[in-house]
């Protein structure tokens, strides 16, 4: 029966052009060194609409509202994008979201309903699927967005035990207290948000899930995630600084809390999201909100999702954290490969269950949170001096750690630090110069220089190359067609040269890194603003000089007392932007002089 | 029977449309498909989101039907005798006709029942009550010897008063037009009004494979005595969509309080069709074939739409689209035995149907990459004691959208009833049916929901098997096509993992393998242009 049945239906239908998504997915490792790569973050909600089925809700004139980007549109823009030089793809979160919340909506991604589902909005599994092997077909990679900390807003504590939520005050503010309840986002409570009545407390407050279908203010799937212990319960937290609050409070805005020290949380994050790149080939995360999760977490994560997908043929595959803090000891202690003590290993061991024990080894990367707050911002957007960024440096293989993760990159952490100017948390780099009346084109481009040249894994966040100049979410999360990707525009150019240079040099992508120059100066000394290093490899080499100093003409050198750099007297090198030639005095001395607010990139000629 | 034998034998006297008197209009029902999208179907039992239009009715096959003797048989212009004053200058009457399907029935689980087909046409032995009421007055005027019909339909859906209780009715006036026949040309006709356009259909599917329009326009047709007939049309309509109309709260003019409705965006949707028929008579016992030539063109004008920004417009592109399809048929002369064979290629608007808004657009907002592929076969013998109904079609439609998605389906059923008469009135019919559909989306069609999807989701095809068994009654003799007709129907329906998959949560078609049907009611139609009844 069941053979005529299909019989039948092949008779009745068509034929479906799925162009081969509807095969099972073979996973393959797409990267030999993601130092070499250069990655793209796009908003997918407001870079490109392919599709306008998926439409739903848009509103263009609301930052708060969803757009109508997809991946569809993206997937039309990759050739624009290789033609910019970019080699890996930071895509938004892909699952599906709260659709509305408070009259904002989820269009950024991190107000997680359904892990296992994608986002109607961006498209569908095929259209990821697709969307990950054209990008393969180019020679790129791609990323994506992933949070384990917490849940959208779906459930509220039912502090008066009324079975529903309310907002209420209460109290006279005469002979009694005033006070507020919001049963949606409670203030933190260490105890766990507890019920009352007027006689006093009655004990741990219940979750509700809410059941709206219409914002998708539906209980969370995987269905494991509909358990209560699934959560923190403590309410919203209050102070970063507080290590209760930082990892077990609510994010504010109401994102419930996930109780990432279960066992079944654990495995339900690393089931869903290494089935995401099952289903598409993907080849990293970047993952949200890391320091508000327990290491443990990370451990465990990160190793059990790197075992599964090179156990599949997947293999470098790259995780990098983001923890939106200007402190490199804190951030740095995610890739750090450190055990915990034997006690809490073994009870981080009670959850495996494949007999692989856990080690030290966590993320392949961070986001550079403290070289934007001491670099991008202190040097190249406030003008302070340029030795805070040797200090950075010297101190990262402290922070960061150099052992690379088992299965993972193979790459020394230090060495895959995803660094960035901004991105969709911050204002843009151009937002305070332009709010200024005079747009920092020069810095804009000089901080760019540093960030492709220098070692790490660098990010463009999209429309940059259009100089994209909003201020803090959602301003700077701009739509990228309004400017008609043109491929000629100024910054554009600069970065395609700047991508282009750095994938003709492997110094820049490989080569270690030493400060040749760096000064605290920053007033008319001759040094003032002078920032220089050299990246050397096997067989390349290059020298990185910039002037930050936004007043005079600087150069390398201090009360007679030259850069001396790793190249032989005699060498001629050239800037490989400008085109001028440089050669090497004795002593490896090199003489060069810097505008304001310029560089040179010189390689061997 | 009889009226369905004297159809396909008298060819040349065969009326679809706007023929004069004999006109042999389609009956009821506005035209359910292509919908909007795909199918709408599978709905879920309280559907978040009312249908475009008002679900109206089903009809019975397409009347056959011998021309209708004309009035001016009786309208013999009369003998100068007397004064003109003295002599009636017309012949006139009123008909009533109606069609009519109303069942009591349940789901053998303490449900109503419900249709289970989940392609855009199924089996229509589930579809709910539904009646049309038809008031008909036909004149002969005597000095031009020519012929005048109006005619008005109504018709009422489900629920009725008794079932649920609700003094109310869903009520839609499904023709209210004009005809004017033979004057200055015999076999010239020309009607204005609203009017549903339809020609052959497959009775077990309730559809019009070829041209089905529901249309407030005018039309002209011409009727040879080469049995050749041709009709031409021009129509348009508003549906209640915003991708029509758009209307706005604005301040009332000089300095009045208060507020006025304003159409900002306001574009009628224009349709044309036109078609052609030839019917070549074979042999003597009114044996003969039918071509037919179709087509259609849509067109919308631009617009603008105000967004979501007040005082923000934006501008909405004109957009259009055309159907040419062709229709073969066979037909014995005899009981009604005869097959039909459609075809129909649909593009742009025209894709999704007079009705229907396109809701999936091209990237330059318009539905010109929207297509529709139909091919339709349709089909009744009678043999003796034993008749065996017929109807199959394949569809696939693409809406206008850069990327497959659900809206995107290829569907297809084979039905088939065959019914034997143990006396003249007294029979007994099995229907079975296969219908499968697939959507342009990947699913994990056998999960539970308690489980993670799997990284392996295919193309999501779904599967329906039916069965009903029919005992009937027919009074008026025996014949696939006789009425009135009593019936108890039972119908079982076998869903696959695909098709249940179609059904949102906690719906119980997405829970149940096997469903059930059980009624007892009647059909008929008598006296209606919409079944060929117009005498």
């Amino acid at each position: 029966v069941r053979r005529h049945a299909l019989f039948l239906s092949l008779l009745l239908l068509g034929c479906m052009d799925f162009d081969g998504l509807d095969e099972e997915i073979v996973l393959e490792t797409h990267v030999a060194d993601w130092r070499d790569q250069v990655i793209y973050q796009v908003m997918i909600d407001r870079f490109a609409d392919g599709d306008l089925a998926n439409n739903y809700l848009v509103d263009v004139s609301a930052p708060a509202r969803w757009h109508g980007g997809d991946w569809a549109g993206l997937e039309a823009r990759l050739d624009y994008l290789a033609n910019l030089g970019v080699t890996a793809l930071w895509i938004s979160p892909v699952y599906r979201n709260v659709e509305t919340d408070a009259d904002v909506d989820g269009y950024h991604g991190y107000w997680p309903q359904d892990f296992t589902a994608a986002n109607p909005h961006f498209g569908d599994v095929k259209g990821l699927r697709r969307l990950v092997r054209a990008a393969h077909d180019r020679d790129m990679l791609i990323l994506i967005d992933v949070v384990t900390n917490h849940i959208g807003q779906l459930f509220f504590y039912d502090v008066n035990l009324n079975g529903h939520a309310d907002e209420q005050v209460r109290g006279s503010g005469e002979q009694s207290e005033v006070f507020h309840i919001n049963e949606h986002d409670p203030d933190f409570d260490p105890r766990g948000i507890q019920s009352e009545t007027s006689l006093g407390e009655s004990g741990p407050a219940p979750i509700v899930f809410k059941h709206d279908p219409a914002t998708n203010h539906m209980p969370p799937e995987p269905p494991v995630l509909q358990f209560a212990e699934a959560y923190n319960r403590r309410g919203r937290t209050l102070d970063f600084e507080q290590p209760d609050q930082l990892l077990h409070g609510d994010f504010p805005g109401g994102l419930k809390d996930l109780d990432t020290t279960q066992c079944f949380v654990k495995d339900a994050m690393v089931e869903s999201y290494a089935r995401w790149i099952e289903l598409t080939d993907a080849d990293g995360f970047r993952i949200d909100t890391i320091k508000h999760v327990e290491r443990e977490f990370w451990r465990y994560f990160t190793q059990k999702v790197r075992q599964r997908l090179a156990a599949k043929g997947k293999e470098r595959f790259f995780m990098f954290g983001e923890s939106f803090d200007g402190r490199d000891e804190l951030v740095g202690a995610y890739t750090h490969n450190d055990l915990p003590s034997t006690e809490q290993l073994e009870r981080e061991n009670m959850c495996v269950q494949d007999g692989r024990a856990i080690t030290g080894d966590q993320l392949d990367g961070m986001f550079e949170f403290p070289q934007y707050y001491q670099v991008f911002r202190d040097v190249f957007q406030y003008g302070l001096s340029t030795d805070r960024i040797q200090q950075l440096w010297t101190r990262r293989a402290t922070r960061y750690g150099t052992t690379p993760t088992e299965l993972g990159t193979g790459i020394p952490p230090i060495e895959t630090l995803v660094n960035f100017m901004d991105n969709h948390d911050v204002p843009r780099f151009l937002f305070p110069s332009t709010l200024e009346g005079t747009p920092d084109f020069e810095g804009h481009h000089l901080a760019l220089l540093f960030l492709l040249t220098e070692q790490g894994i660098p990010c463009i966040y999209y429309g940059t190359e259009q100089r994209f100049d909003g201020g803090n979410d959602p301003a700077n999360r701009e739509d990228m067609w309004l400017t008609g990707y043109a491929e000629d525009a100024p910054t554009f150019t600069w970065i395609q040269k700047l991508t282009g240079v750095r994938k003709a040099h492997s110094a820049l992508r490989r080569g270690q890194q030493t400060v040749v120059w760096a000064t605290s100066r920053t007033g008319d000394e001759e040094d003032a603003g002078i920032f220089a290093f050299e990246r050397v490899s096997d067989d390349d080499y290059a020298l990185v000089v910039l002037n930050t100093h936004r007043g005079h003409a600087s150069s390398p050198v201090f009360q007679g007392v030259p850069m001396v750099i790793a190249q032989p007297e005699g060498t001629v090198l050239v800037d490989a932007l400008a085109g001028g030639t440089y050669t090497v005095g004795a002593g490896g001395a090199l003489s060069i002089t810097l505008e304001p607010l310029t560089g040179a990139l010189l390689v061997p000629q | 029977m009889q009226r369905r034998i004297r159809h396909f034998l008298a060819a040349a006297a065969l009326y679809l449309w706007s023929s004069p008197l004999g006109a042999q209009p389609p009956p009821e029902e506005p035209p359910e498909e292509p919908p909007p999208e795909p199918a709408p179907e599978p709905r879920p039992e309280e559907p978040l989101v009312p249908p475009p239009e008002p679900k109206i009715e089903p009809k019975p096959e397409p009347k056959p039907k011998a021309p209708p003797e004309k009035t001016a048989a009786v309208a013999k212009k009369p003998e100068a005798a007397g004064t003109e004053e003295e002599q009636p200058i017309n012949k006139g009457k009123f008909t009533f006709g109606s069609y009519g399907r109303v069942i009591a029935a349940t789901d053998l689980q303490g449900r109503p029942p419900r249709d289970a087909d989940i392609v855009a046409h199924g089996s229509r032995l589930d579809h709910e009550n539904y009646v049309e009421l038809e008031l008909r007055r036909d004149d002969h005027w005597f000095a031009l010897d020519a012929d005048t019909r109006f005619v008005a339909t109504l018709a009422l859906g489900h629920p009725v008063f008794h079932y649920d209780g609700e003094f109310d009715v869903r009520l839609a006036v499904r023709n209210l037009y004009a005809e004017e026949r033979n004057i200055g040309l015999e076999g010239l006709s020309f009607w204005a009004g609203s009017r549903m356009l339809r020609g052959d259909d497959i009775y077990l599917l309730d559809f019009w494979p070829l041209d089905n329009l529901n249309t407030l326009g005018a039309g002209l047709g011409y009727e040879a005595k080469t049995h050749t007939k041709a009709h031409i049309h021009v129509g348009l309509g508003q549906p209640n969509n915003p991708f029509y109309k758009q209307e706005a709260e604005r301040p009332l003019p000089l300095n009045q309080f208060g507020t006025a409705t304003v159409a900002i965006l306001d574009r009628i949707r224009w349709i044309g069709s036109a078609r052609v028929e030839q019917i070549i008579p074979i042999g003597e016992e009114g044996a003969g074939l039918k071509l037919a030539g179709y087509g259609e063109v849509h067109q919308v004008p631009s617009g603008q739409r105000e967004t979501a920004q007040a005082g923000v417009y934006q501008d909405v592109p004109k957009d259009d689209g055309w159907v040419v399809g062709g229709q073969f048929g066979a037909f014995l002369g005899a009981r009604d035995t005869h097959v039909n064979l459609f075809a129909r290629y649909a593009r742009g608007l025209a894709a999704y149907g007079e009705f229907a808004a396109p809701t999936a657009l091209s990237l330059d907002r318009t539905a010109s990459d929207a297509h529709e592929i139909l091919v339709a076969l349709g089909g009744n013998f009678e043999l003796d004691r034993v008749a065996v109904m017929l109807g199959g079609y394949f569809r696939s439609f693409r809406n206008a959208s850069t990327d497959l998605d659900f809206g995107d389906v290829d569907e297809g059923i084979v039905i088939a009833r065959p019914a034997v008469f143990f006396t003249d009135w007294l029979g007994l019919a099995i229907e079975g049916s296969f219908q499968a559909q697939q959507r342009g989306v990947l699913a994990d069609a056998g999960q539970e929901e308690e489980e993670t999807p799997s990284a392996n989701p295919e193309p999501l095809v779904a599967r329906v098997a039916r069965l009903g068994v029919v005992p009937f009654v027919t009074p008026a003799g025996r014949g696939s096509y006789s009425r009135p007709i009593f019936w108890f129907i039972y119908v079982a329906s076998f869903r696959d993992d695909g098709a249940r998959a179609l059904y949102p949560v906690n719906d119980v078609f997405r829970a149940r393998e096997i469903d059930h049907y059980f009624g007892v009611g009647a059909e008929w139609w008598f006296g209606s242009t919409s079944y060929g009844d117009d005498e």
